[in-house]
């Protein structure tokens, strides 16, 4: 195990667009975490005397409020430092979510086959017919707005992702000699799919977890767009976005700057996922 | 009740195919016995039954296989009606196998340490601080040097002969009745399989453990196990100590073997080895009468008829008289 990220690390160095996801992404996690140190104000305190402020570098804006300021007042450069956290922690527990039901999910399809398998692909099958975003809203719409249900929501969107993958992996690794032996040597089901087989399966699944992440912050903020989301005095990118909709020709920083925020945290866990899929895939090492 | 460790009566594997109706039969009534402390080499082909008997052995030949026997016990616990659990613990327990390629047999993502402590762990009823130790131990008389540097090894860094040396560490450590060796050596390089087989030979005295050493060599056969047993076609064909079956062979088959061997029959210079013409026919394509007579240089026409019994463990109606010098 250690090797094996050891080894990561020496061929993520070499991708430069990996390594400034890598980056961004610490900056992101560093800024996400010491918020209440960097923001300047309370994300919710409204300054009623400095409605729609421009940053404070394009004429009209006003010092202490360096992005300017939102519709009712309230500083933005705080909201979009205090959104970091929740997107970012929205991002973890999509993948956390999806990547411990997908893979449990996955393993039991691989190993066993036969009728279970059946049942949990065609389930698969069923999510993604759908577009991911539709499925997504038909889910909080059932289950309510809100942040954690929107979270719910992309997570079982995701989960077929994970489930394809790992019974891929699986279906392969099963037939090894080395699962064989250790079946030989006495072990169980549920070791031979946890302890032996799983650690093999790794790759894949370490690069489609960074990738979800990305998915799931932008879906989430999709929703928070749609107004499903995060509610309405909480400082989320998406739902940020879409109240800031009505001003987009009169404040455009309004809108940019959330949206920025979107790009450049997707952006990063994008060029991670594609670095470690270039890393772990033998296939692509041999071609470079 | 019988002495012996392992008691097979009338063993027959059968598969069930898509494509055929019929199962596919693929060991015919063999029988044999194995005592405490023996060493038996069972010789034969690709494909006459030598692996699938082994894996029947440890119960796990999957759905599609049926097994059936008069008899199949170790140490008079019939083997064939064990449900899995118990199963789960005579695999690795009680009988442990080794393989024929020890990279692939270890998993590449764990430790040997892992390896190992886990499989003591499974079957025996000690602390993980104990398992480690006796994991040292046995590293130590399987011929590892250094032990605690190679129990943080991964397999990749190990060379051949040594990750067959730490499957043997794995096998033996829960003090297994029998252990299955199948084709031990065959990925080893010349040198290393001799200190393998002396190893197992060593291993097998010293902790009164029977062996089956399953093997396409019969120079390893001759040197390292009292009983030799060959097999073709799912058959047993002839059964006996190795010493007179090396000497004098009565199966065509066992002859064709032996004197295929270089060296083993005197010929011209520059003369091609000697050879059995032809390959083991398929498993729906057996001959009536002895399945090996559609190959054998003396066959008559009462061997293409009927069931051929063994008498004097071999399984052949002309026996051969030659020697093999």
């Amino acid at each position: 195990m250690k090797i094996f990220f050891s080894e990561l690390y020496f061929e993520l160095k070499k991708n430069r667009g990996a390594m400034t996801g890598v980056i961004i992404i610490i900056l992101s996690l560093v800024i996400a975490i010491f918020a209440p140190l960097l923001a300047p104000h309370n994300p919710t305190e409204i300054f009623s005397d400095s409605l729609r402020l421009p940053p404070v570098f394009v004429s009209g804006g006003k010092p202490g409020f360096f992005f300017g300021t939102d519709d009712i007042g309230r500083d933005l450069l705080s909201r979009l430092i205090y959104g970091s956290r929740i997107s970012l922690s929205v991002g973890f527990s999509v993948v956390v979510l999806s990547l411990i039901t997908g893979t449990f999910l996955g393993v039991m399809a691989g190993f066993y086959g036969g009728l279970l398998d059946r049942i949990i692909m065609r389930l698969t099958d069923l999510i993604m017919s759908l577009p991911s975003i539709l499925f997504a809203i038909v889910i909080v719409a059932v289950l309510g707005p809100g942040i954690t249900n929107s979270i719910v929501a992309v997570s079982i969107v995701a989960v077929p992702n994970f489930i394809r993958i790992i019974r891929a992996q699986v279906m392969v690794e099963k037939n090894r000699q080395y699962v064989f032996a250790a079946k030989l040597f006495g072990a169980g089901n549920f070791r031979l799919m946890f302890v032996e087989i799983l650690p093999n399966c790794i790759a894949p699944l370490i690069v489609q977890a960074s990738l979800g992440f990305s998915d799931g912050i932008l879906n989430v903020a999709a929703l928070g767009f749609l107004g499903l989301g995060a509610q309405a005095p909480m400082s989320e990118w998406g739902t940020m976005l879409s109240d800031a909709r009505s001003y987009i020709e009169s404040s455009p920083w309004m809108v940019t700057l959330p949206g920025i925020c979107i790009l450049v945290t997707v952006l990063s866990f994008n060029l991670l996922g594609d670095g470690l899929r270039d890393a772990l895939d033998p296939r692509l090492k041999k071609q470079n | 009740m019988s002495n012996n460790l392992l008691e097979i009566k009338d063993l027959n594997i059968f598969f069930k195919s898509d494509k055929n109706p019929d199962p596919i039969h693929a060991v015919r009534d063999l029988s044999f016995s194995l005592k405490q402390g023996e060493m038996l080499g069972v010789v034969g082909e690709s494909g006459s039954g030598k692996s699938i008997t082994n894996l029947a052995l440890m119960g796990i030949l999957g759905d599609s296989a049926i097994v059936r026997a008069e008899q199949c016990s170790l140490n008079n616990r019939e083997l064939l009606n064990l449900k899995e659990h118990e199963w789960q613990k005579v695999r690795g327990g009680e009988i442990s196998m080794i393989f024929q390629d020890p990279m692939t047999a270890l998993n590449p993502f764990l430790t040997v340490e892992y390896q190992i402590v886990e499989t003591i762990l499974a079957h025996l009823n000690i602390s993980k601080g104990e398992a480690k130790n006796k994991a040292i131990e046995l590293l130590l008389q399987v011929g590892i040097t250094s032990p605690k540097d190679r129990l943080k090894s991964y397999p990749f860094e190990l060379s051949g002969g040594m990750a067959q040396r730490v499957m043997i560490a794995m096998a033996i450590s829960t003090s297994p009745k029998l252990l299955i060796a199948d084709e031990p050596t065959t990925a080893l390089d010349v040198t290393i399989q001799k200190q393998i087989l002396t190893l197992i030979k060593s291993l097998q005295e010293k902790n009164n453990m029977s062996v089956i050493l399953v093997t396409h060599d019969l120079g390893v056969v001759s040197e390292f196990s009292e009983r030799v047993q060959v097999m073709y076609a799912g058959e047993l064909v002839e059964t006996g100590r190795t010493s007179e079956i090396i000497k004098n062979p009565k199966h065509p088959y066992t002859f064709g073997l032996l004197s295929s061997r270089p060296g083993a029959v005197t010929r011209p210079a520059k003369t091609p080895l000697a050879s059995i013409p032809g390959i083991v026919p398929a498993f729906h394509q057996r001959p009536a009468g002895c399945q090996f007579n559609p190959r054998c240089i003396h066959v008559l026409e009462d061997c293409k008829l009927g069931k051929i019994p063994i008498e004097h463990f071999v399984r052949c109606l002309h026996p051969m008289k030659e020697t093999i010098v």
